[in-house]
């Protein structure tokens, strides 16, 4: 039996390896003009040739390093600032919500906010600006690719956010904090040399994948970024569709993974060099002053950040059910289900193959978790946690074109499984990561007691371990049809435009129709893992209840 | 150096049951006063309450003195009140002399290093500055603590169970430790064992809202 289970985990690390794999070597390979079918040019001369190359560089680096420069700020500000406090626990409950939207959905509710016919320009016109058109003054997005930072910074950090509130349970914060300042630190302070230090080293992976995302998102950049020039993620996808550019694209996405390679090299000195100056500054023993006006600040940063996230869905789901918004009124003057039961053929196919995907890979991605988390619990397969994170580390960009590569090759791109096997890639991480904390730390002692029951593995697996892991189990798949709601790249290239999701759809719609009938798109594509996250919250607890009232009257009746 | 005085102190919990009710005590310097006192009873809520980080639910009234010097309404780091707890909360991202550094106030780089090595030798732990305190034993760890709180320059000093924590044999050890280093403070010991309580010292016992204070008799206790 152990050899066949020796081969079940080898086989679930090619599957999950073997797209990084002939990813990487179908991007490589063309961009050095290895492969005559699909790069007859030299790669790397064209696409550094392309004058558009130099500016699309800058603007990459400049949003992807300054969106997860603000990311960290605004995440360490907000628990120095707020934590444990009303506004903590009100942050702490709308993350998964704000985390569960997708990105091209707060994308687009942003333009809505920010734009200048966007909402808070209509909340101070006329009154406070005279203006009865929208002002031409700015536009959304802007050159400088600012709109599109503000939106990396909208949406990532609740990601980094959660993953630190995560972590705080296990650096003992209050005990630090309370030692600290009896020995005459402020608050500021005891959080600057006690607590972030221990914090940054536990959710370092997870800014590393936020710059890695940061530098090379498209779907975002697409919606908010400029067009002339554009990211460098997104001038390479106008390269990658044209047969002749292959090996540019396969050369400019190499390019791509380099940057980011080259950034995680200069954070991780950085890193180091930071730390030597904060030991020096720690070494000093200044106690610091109160932080009143920097505690404010930071509140009004939190405050911002979830008028802007709520805002936003708020401003999508309005302008869904709009007739006529005349600008500068705050509120549409005619609401219509119009935008929802006439535009039948942009939103109902969409939205079920999205359902479709979704639900597929999630099953696919839990099934595979907890094979891997059994094989390894029984020391079968090795703990490889750092290689989940693999395909979040990698830009898509550089992974996906030569995935599709490869695809084309073989004759499976555009087939239905190809995509969902490329989003099971990308959501099984997050699925074996949420799950592998749970599946750790339950008690063995609990299928041992079983056992000794004279219960069998299946039925110790049934009938004890996902039962009483059904709580993150829920929250697993919620996370899992998240991902896979959101996923615009891995669709549209191994898709080969035969599969119209929600977030493709969005995307490429975006611009050509109405934008009532957009924010319906948004909306759909936001509503389907908000209603992942609301059952994940419900399901294990409404069992949790019937298991107690079916066990109320028994007792009773015992008992009497 | 000042006593340490509470006056008319009363502590509430959110559901209205009274913990402490019109308490005052002064502890002068060099004394101590054992604090002691069934769980649940408000031992450690009162500790919290004289650092200033009670539980804001926790209804208080009271006032604290330091000589002269009224506390209520010092934020807890102006207070120079010491406090050491059962565990030792040695920082783990610093080494031994990193967190002796810490408590340490003011003073040049040169005289701030000179200070922690000879504080680290009156302890017992002479060379230890660069050591990682996950490899300190749990008396030298407690020790490592004792001193970097004493480093702060406190003017009195608050010691919550500080010895439960360790094996019978080092308790000793560690108990003639803290009493010759803190001989110049006004100390305040909460515990449960008798045997932690130095001669001389008066113990405060609280229990369901009420209190008394008596001197050291093992005995009685």
């Amino acid at each position: 039996m152990r050899p066949l289970l020796y081969c079940l985990a080898a086989f679930v690390a090619i599957l999950f390896l073997l797209p990084i794999a002939l990813g990487t070597a179908g991007t490589v390979l063309p961009a050095f003009g290895l492969v005559d079918s699909l790069a007859s040019d030299d790669g790397f001369a064209t696409v550094v040739g392309d004058p558009r190359f130099a500016s699309a560089v800058v603007l990459s680096l400049r949003t992807g390093v300054i969106a997860t420069v603000l990311v960290l700020a605004v995440t360490l500000l907000t628990l120095v600032c707020v934590h444990d406090t009303k506004l903590w626990r009100l942050l702490s409950a709308s993350l998964p919500p704000v985390l569960a939207v997708p990105h091209a959905a707060i994308a687009v509710g942003l333009l809505f906010l920010i734009s200048p016919s966007g909402a808070i320009v209509r909340l101070i016109s006329p009154e406070l600006t005279g203006w009865e058109r929208p002002p031409t003054d700015w536009v959304v997005p802007d050159a400088g690719g600012w709109a599109l930072v503000i939106g990396l910074v909208v949406k990532e950090t609740p990601f980094l956010l959660l993953a630190a509130a995560a972590q705080l349970s296990a650096l003992n914060v209050e005990a630090s904090l309370r030692i600290g300042r009896t020995l005459g630190y402020s608050p500021a302070r005891c959080w600057s040399r006690l607590i972030l230090p221990r914090l940054y080293s536990r959710i370092r992976l997870t800014l590393l994948i936020i710059l890695a995302f940061n530098l090379t998102v498209v779907d975002m950049a697409l919606l908010l970024g400029p067009s002339s020039p554009p990211t460098l993620s997104v001038m390479l996808m106008s390269l990658v569709n044209d047969p002749d550019s292959r090996g540019a694209a396969s050369a400019g996405a190499l390019l791509l993974a380099l940057l980011v390679a080259g950034c995680f090299l200069f954070m991780w000195g950085l890193e180091r060099y930071v730390g030597k100056v904060a030991t020096a500054r720690r070494r000093s023993g200044a106690r610091g002053r109160g932080f009143g006006v920097f505690r404010f600040a930071g509140k009004g940063v939190v405050v911002s950040l979830l008028f802007a996230c709520i805002g936003s869905l708020v401003l999508l789901l309005m302008w869904s059910f709009t007739r006529r918004w005349r600008f500068p009124d705050a509120l549409p003057s005619e609401w219509t289900l119009q935008n929802w039961t006439t535009r039948g053929d942009i939103l109902l196919q969409p939205a079920w193959t999205t359902i479709s995907i979704a639900i597929t890979v999630t099953l696919a991605s839990i099934l595979t978790a907890i094979t891997w988390l059994e094989l390894e619990r029984h020391r079968i397969a090795p703990k490889i946690d750092g290689i989940w994170f693999l395909p979040l580390l990698i830009p898509q960009v550089s992974l996906l074109f030569g995935w599709q590569a490869v695809a084309l090759w073989s004759g499976i791109d555009g087939h239905w499984g190809t995509v969902v096997y490329t989003h099971w890639l990308y959501t099984l991480p997050y699925v074996v990561l949420i799950l592998a904390v749970a599946w750790r730390e339950l008690d063995p002692a609990w299928g041992h007691a079983a056992h000794t029951l004279g219960a069998g593995y299946w039925t110790v697996l049934w009938k004890i371990r996902l039962p009483m892991l059904r709580r993150p189990m829920c929250q697993a798949a919620a996370v899992a049809i998240a991902v896979s709601v959101a996923q615009y790249l891995p669709t549209l290239l191994l898709g080969a435009g035969r599969h119209q999701t929600l977030a493709t759809e969005l995307v490429t719609s975006f611009g050509g129709v109405d934008r009532r009938v957009i924010a319906a798109l948004a909306v759909l594509q936001s509503l389907l893992p908000l209603l992942a996250f609301v059952l994940a919250l419900i399901y294990p607890r409404w069992r949790q209840n019937r298991l107690q009232r079916d066990r109320s009257p028994k007792q009773t009746r015992a008992i009497a | 150096m000042h006593p340490l005085r509470v006056d008319n102190l009363s502590l509430h919990l959110p559901s209205g049951q009274c913990l402490v009710q019109d308490l005052s005590f002064s502890i002068e310097p060099g004394s101590v006063l054992a604090l002691m006192g069934p769980s649940g009873s408000g031992k450690s809520s009162i500790l919290s309450w004289l650092t200033g980080t009670a539980d804001s639910r926790i209804t208080t009234h009271g006032n604290v003195w330091l000589g002269d010097k009224k506390l209520n309404h010092l934020p807890t780091e102006k207070r120079r009140l010491g406090l050491m707890l059962q565990q030792d909360y040695l920082f783990p991202h610093m080494t031994v002399g990193d967190n002796l550094q810490f408590g340490l106030r003011g003073g040049t780089r040169q005289t701030r290093r000179e200070r922690v090595s000879q504080s680290l030798v009156d302890a017992g732990l002479g060379g230890m500055e660069d050591r990682d305190p996950a490899t300190l034993s749990g008396g030298q760890r407690a020790r490592v603590s004792l001193v970097r709180t004493l480093l702060s320059d406190p003017c009195a000093l608050l010691l919550d169970e500080p010895f439960s924590g360790l094996d019978t044999a080092l308790r000793e050890q560690i108990r003639r430790f803290t009493w010759d280093a803190a001989a110049q403070l006004p100390v305040l010991l909460v515990t449960h064992d008798v045997a932690d309580i130095p001669e001389g010292a008066k113990v405060l016992t609280i229990s369901d809202c009420t209190h008394s204070v008596e001197p050291l008799n093992i005995q009685t206790v």
